[in-house]
Order: C-alpha cells, then sequence, then structure tokens
C-alpha cells in the first residue's frame, strides 16, 4: 500500500495537466460556494484569496500547454518547453500543491459543512425539511431503535447460518444416502426414506417464500403453546418472535445450504469412492473419511455466501415482529411519516453489513481453503 | 538367472500349496512341460501348473484351488455387451497380464473381480464365497482384493502415510502404530519414505502411484489388480512404478494387471491373456502369445502394438 502510494508521487503522470485542471475547477467552484459557520478559511480571507488565485494560475497554465500542444502538434515530443524533464517535474509537484489546495476547500466546504449540519439538526427542535438535514435529524433521534435493529439482525443473520451449516450437513447427508447392494432391508428402508424426506423439505422450503414460512412457523408454534394451556405473556416468554424468526431463517436456510453441500459433494471424483471401497471399507466408511471431508471443503466458499444472503432476506422476518433493521426502518419511518430519507439509511446500513460479511468471510475462506468466494451472492 | 527365479517362486507356491493341502496328501506339479520334483519336509511332492497355451486350467486334475475362479460372467452397460460369458482364474501366486485394445472389457473385467462393477450373471468366486451372490459381504472379501487404478485415486484430503493408514485402523486390522509401521514399512519399499507426511495432492503422478501400491499393500492383501497403473504417467517415470511392481512379483504376490507396456507383461507374467471385444480371445505363457499367437486377431493387435 505505501509502496503503491508512493509510486504514484514518483511516476511520470500523462494527464497531470487535464485531471488536475478539472480538479481544480472542482476547487473554484467550492471557493465559490458560502462558506458554513465553523468554516477556517473563514478566519483567514487573504489565504483563501491566495488560494484561489494558485488554482486558477494552473489553469491559466494549462491552457498555455494546450494552445501551445495544438501549434506544436507534429513535433511537440521534440521541441515543446513543456517536455523538458526539469519543467516536466515542476509541473509535477505544482499539480500535487493543486490536489492540496482542492482538498483544503472539500474539507473547509464539505466537510466543515457537515459538521455544521449534524449540529444543528441534531439540536434541531421539529424535524427539518431538507434531505439531508432531515435524515440526520431522525437518525440522532432514533439511533438506539437503529442500532437495535442492526444488532438484531446481526443475530438472525450469524446465528441463523451457523445453525443451518450444522442442520444442513444433517440433511445433506439423508439426501445423498444410496442404496448399496450389501444394505439389509432395513438399511434400505431407512435409507430411502431419509433421502426421500430430504429431497422433499429442499424442494418445499425453496418453493415458498420465507416469509410466509415465518408466519407459519410463529403462528403454528404460538398455536401449539396456546394449546398446551400457556398463557400469552408465558409464551412472549419463550416463543418470542425473535425465537421464532431465528427458527425461520435457520429452516430455510438449511434447504439451500444442503443443495450447496450437495453440489460440493457430488463435485469430489467417484475414483475417491472407489479407491476406499477397494480397500474395503463400507459405503458408510468411505462417506464419512473420504468424500464428505472433501464436499464440504469444495462447497466452504459457496456456503459463505448464505451469510451475506442471510442478512439481507432476515428483513422480510419483519413480519412477525421480529425486531431487525427492517423492523427498526418501518418504526421509524412511522413515528416521522418520512420515507424515502429512512429507506436510503437502511439500504446503506445493509450493504456495510453485507459487504463487511463478504470481506471477512473472504479472509476466512482464503485461509481455509485458498481460494475466494464470488463476491456477489445473488438472493434466495 | 530366469530360470532360478522361476523355481524360486515355484518352491514359494508350493509352500503355500503345501499348506493349504493337507500334511501327507501329495501333490503334482508339472509346469510348461518341465517337471520338477521338490522334496519338502519329507514329503514327496508334485505340483501340476496347467498353463499351457491352449489348456484353460481345469481344476479337476489340480490340486491347488485357484484364488479367484470366474464362471460365465456377463456384464452389459445399456444395450452394449461389455463382457460376453467370461470364464477365468487366477492361480495363487500367479501373475496374468490382461492386454488387448482399448474398450475391450479389460478394466470392467478386473473390477468385476472386486464388483466394483456389479456383474449381471455369472460368479466371482474367491475363497468359496462368490462375490457376485446377493448375500455376500463383499466388503469383507475386498480388503483381501488389492487395487490400484490407472488416475492413482488418492485420497486428497488425506498426506501420504493417512491414505496408507486410513483403511486398516478404519477397519481396525490393526493397532494405529501398527498401521503406521505397516505404512512406513512399504513406503520405504516403494522408495517414498521421504515423502511421508507430504499431502497427496503434492507428489508427482509416479510417487502418486507408488503410494497407491503401498496404501493397497497395507491391507495385506492376498491378491492386486492393477488396471493400467502406467498409462497415466510421462514415459520417462513409467519405470519407477514397472520395477515397484516387478519386485511384488518377485515377492510371490498373486497379480493381475491390465496392462499396455507389452515388455513389462512378457518379462513379468506368467500368463498373458488377450481380451478383444468382450471374450478371452486367446491366452497362454508370454513365449507363446508373443512369440507364436495362435488367432489372427491377436497377431493383428500385437503386430500395430509392437509394430509402432
Ligand atoms: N460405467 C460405464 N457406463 C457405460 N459404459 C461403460 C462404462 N464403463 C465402461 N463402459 C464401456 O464399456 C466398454 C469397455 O470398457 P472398459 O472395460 O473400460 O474397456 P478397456 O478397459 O478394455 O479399455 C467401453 O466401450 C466403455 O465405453
Ligand atoms: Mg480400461
Amino acid at each position: 500500500m505505501l509502496g503503491r502510494i508512493a509510486s504514484f508521487f514518483k511516476d511520470d503522470h500523462r494527464y497531470v495537466f487535464l485531471g488536475t485542471s478539472a480538479f481544480a475547477l472542482v476547487g473554484l467552484w467550492l471557493a465559490m460556494q458560502p462558506r458554513t459557520p465553523s468554516s477556517f478559511l473563514a478566519q483567514s480571507y487573504a489565504l483563501e484569496v491566495v488560494l484561489y488565485y494558485l488554482l486558477v494560475a494552473w489553469l491559466v497554465l494549462s491552457a498555455v500547454a494546450l494552445v501551445n500542444k495544438l501549434i506544436k502538434w507534429r513535433d511537440y515530443g521534440t521541441s515543446s518547453p513543456f517536455v523538458r524533464e526539469s519543467l516536466r517535474r515542476m509541473v509535477r509537484i505544482a499539480s500535487y500543491v493543486m490536489w492540496a489546495i482542492v482538498c483544503v476547500f472539500i474539507v473547509d466546504r464539505l466537510g466543515m459543512g457537515l459538521v455544521d449540519l449534524v449540529r444543528t439538526s441534531t439540536q434541531a427542535s421539529s424535524n427539518p425539511t431538507d434531505f439531508l438535514s432531515s435524515t440526520v435529524y431522525m437518525l440522532s433521534k432514533s439511533s438506539s431503535i437503529f442500532a437495535t435493529g442492526i444488532i438484531t439482525t446481526i443475530e438472525l443473520a450469524t446465528f441463523g447460518t451457523i445453525i443451518a451449516f450444522f442442520l444442513a450437513l444433517l440433511m445433506v447427508f439423508l439426501r445423498i444416502q444410496e442404496i448399496d447392494r450389501s444394505d439389509n432391508d432395513f438399511i434400505r428402508f431407512l435409507k430411502t426414506v431419509g433421502s426421500g424426506f430430504a429431497k422433499l423439505y429442499s424442494t418445499v422450503i425453496r418453493g415458498t417464500p420465507m416469509m410466509i414460512q415465518g408466519m407459519i412457523i410463529y403462528f403454528a408454534g404460538f398455536g401449539v403453546l396456546r394449546g398446551t394451556g400457556m398463557s400469552v405473556s408465558e409464551i412472549g416468554a419463550i416463543w418470542s418472535t425473535f425465537v421464532a424468526g431465528l427458527v425461520t431463517i435457520s429452516l430455510n436456510s438449511t434447504a439451500y445450504m444442503m443443495e450447496v453441500l450437495r453440489g460440493g459433494i457430488e463435485a469430489v471424483d467417484s475414483g475417491q469412492t472407489e479407491a476406499a471401497r477397494s480397500l474395503g471399507l463400507s459405503q458408510w466408511q468411505a462417506m464419512m473419511k473420504v468424500v464428505f471431508p472433501q464436499g464440504v471443503k469444495n462447497a466452504v466458499p459457496a456456503l459463505s455466501n448464505e451469510l451475506v444472503i442471510n442478512i439481507k432476506d432476515s428483513s422480510v422476518l419483519s413480519v412477525i415482529g421480529v425486531f431487525d433493521l427492517m423492523f427498526a426502518t418501518t418504526t421509524v419511518a412511522g413515528i416521522y411519516f418520512k420515507q424515502s430519507e429512512i429507506y436510503v439509511v437502511a439500504a446503506v446500513c445493509y450493504l456495510i453489513l453485507t459487504m463487511t460479511a463478504t470481506w471477512l468471510l473472504n479472509k476466512l475462506s482464503r485461509r481455509l481453503t485458498g481460494a475466494a468466494p464470488r463476491t456477489l451472492p445473488s438472493s434466495n | 538367472m530366469e530360470e532360478l527365479q522361476q523355481t524360486v517362486s515355484q518352491q514359494d507356491q508350493l509352500r503355500e500349496t503345501t499348506q493349504q493341502t493337507q500334511a501327507g496328501e501329495t501333490t503334482q506339479q508339472t509346469q510348461a512341460g518341465e517337471t520338477t520334483q521338490q522334496t519338502q519336509a519329507g514329503e514327496t511332492t508334485q505340483q501340476t501348473q496347467a498353463n499351457t497355451p491352449d489348456a484353460q486350467p481345469s481344476h479337476d486334475n489340480q490340486a491347488a484351488e485357484p484364488l479367484i475362479r470366474i464362471e460365465n460372467l456377463r456384464k452389459s452397460f445399456g444395450d452394449l455387451e461389455v463382457l460376453k460369458d467370461i470364464n477365468f482364474e487366477v492361480m495363487p501366486g500367479e501373475v496374468v497380464s490382461i492386454i488387448g485394445a482399448s474398450g475391450s472389457g479389460k478394466s470392467t473385467l478386473l473390477r468385476c473381480i472386486n464388483l466394483l462393477e456389479v456383474p449381471d450373471s455369472g460368479h466371482v468366486w474367491f475363497h468359496g464365497s462368490d462375490l457376485a451372490g446377493e448375500r455376500t459381504n463383499v466388503n469383507e472379501l475386498r480388503e483381501s482384493i488389492g487395487m490400484v487404478f490407472q488416475s492413482f485415486n488418492l485420497f486428497n484430503n488425506k498426506n501420504v502415510l493417512d491414505n496408507c493408514t486410513l483403511a486398516p485402523v478404519t477397519l481396525k486390522k490393526c493397532s494405529k502404530a501398527e498401521a503406521e509401521e505397516r505404512g512406513r514399512r512399504h513406503l520405504t519399499a516403494v522408495g517414498l519414505a521421504d515423502f511421508i507426511d507430504a499431502p497427496a495432492t503434492s507428489l508427482s503422478g509416479g510417487q502418486k502411484q507408488r503410494v497407491a501400491i503401498a496404501r493397497a499393500l497395507c491391507m495385506e492383501p492376498e491378491i492386486m489388480l492393477f488396471d493400467e497403473p502406467t498409462s497415466a504417467l510421462d514415459p520417462e517415470i513409467v519405470g519407477e512404478v514397472l520395477n515397484v511392481m516387478r519386485d511384488l512379483a518377485a515377492e510371490g504376490m498373486t497379480m493381475v494387471v491390465v496392462t499396455h507396456e507389452m515388455e513389462f507383461a512378457r518379462s513379468v507374467s506368467d500368463r498373458v491373456v488377450f481380451m478383444d471385444a468382450g471374450v478371452i480371445a486367446e491366452q497362454g505363457s508370454p513365449e507363446d502369445i508373443f512369440g507364436n499367437p495362435r488367432e489372427p486377431r491377436t497377431r493383428e493387435f500385437l503386430a500395430r502394438y509392437l509394430g509402432e
């Protein structure tokens, strides 16, 4: 990283004039914007004027260079003063100065402007009308609601994925059972039933919306507990919406992870099984010792995508009242009756969560298998 | 020199034969017209080995039981009849090479011996059990039948030593310590003592195949099946695998080898089987098959192979 920055400063850049001029124009535009109360350049007007005219001077120099280039189009490379080594170096150093000046303007106008905006909108007594101020106002007033929502979403996705992984290991085991010659009738029966169950499970779960699964699980669980004579508050203590949501996301993710695992296991070369069987290992032993470990390893990159998918898809669980990020967003939107601001905030939060998860999983998965997963998982 | 080796391996065979037959019994042995008289432990023994070119080993005038006896074996894949009524025997200590064009059913025949392919009909007798039988415990019988594959098939999730110890330990053939001792011994014998801790995936083809042989030997099999063990190897390293197999044959291991290495088949085998289109077209001693083949299709095949 440091090396890359160093080489950037040492390298000769072809578009010094063009690139820096474009950036200088941005600086000029910013300089013409009104100063905000906490602007530090407001205290030294002279400095600001100097910086402003330095940018203008750069633009003039660039214009001269452009004209020079247009006039000496044919022999520019040999006769122009701008290609001389010493002048080139000076121009490059000057360009760095320009970038620094523009950065100063950015901090002064945009950075300090944002500070002021945050300060005024958090201290406002009512919801401001413009988009940014309003968003900041609502965020500051309801930060604890958002925090609860974000934590719940992380918990749902993380625990759900982990539970689903172990359930999927069990389910895929049932799913891939095949009748072997040496199996007796009882084993054959068990294998047929187990494999059939896993197939049915996968079909049903993957073929229905998780939102409806959540509804069914929550209300069915509620109904069953009600049937045992418990009161509503007693039920709420053990069958909370969070627990129901966690069960839903785990059971849902199990089906998808099972398919991913099955893909990984089927990708293991059949020669591995044959070698194990030729040594006398039973089908079960060959599966446990040789095929399964390799299949799971194959599936790790694709499996880790499930976490990212669960972060996003857990949002549908807000319909049963799980206090996740989506629920928090809806709640806050309801309080202030401002939808677009709050949902943009929610989108940004989900994006940060999924990008963080992807980054962490990339690191983990590279350590486990030496291969990186695909970066943009699609939704279930 | 070769004759001496033959005599040595005959003695090995003889020892086994004597162990199998009841004490005090008399056995006869004739090999390729030459009769060897042997006195052992005060008994007179004669051994008959009927691997003369035309005679199928017929076991009624034979005291030594074949280790493997295949009867009327048939196998089809869909409409394709790959094995058409195969009858085939392997005697203890015998090295049999199976040659033939690709697609002639050699691999399928070999894989039927340890039931990696399930025959459509017929019998595969091994120690009085029919491997092809509905109720046979195939797993247990496979422990005594080692197999080496063209594509090595080392366990990719294990290192070299664990490849060797996995089966003996899992099947409780011996303690872990003893399995490791066995593994080390066999790996040293194939010249891979230095690679014991290497991941299986890190080896070269020739090394992998030698590990595969050591892995099979760790189960202490009575017979070894080789399915084109050198076909996936670069020509310059074929030799290192063939040498290991030569040593194994010299130690008296019973071997069935599907191979395109004609020089190996000629010098190491006791019997060569030529397969063509799902049948055993001709079998006999290497001298006869390579020197004086009777079937035109054998001649044609060999001309194509040795001509190159
Ligand atoms: N599992 C299988 N399914 C379908 N056809 C097969 C299968 N295994 C082998 N065959 C076919 O059977 C024939 C004989 O194959 P094989 O025994 O491998 O021949 P060889 O080893 O002599 O080359 C070939 O035509 C091959 O395509
Ligand atoms: Mg083959």
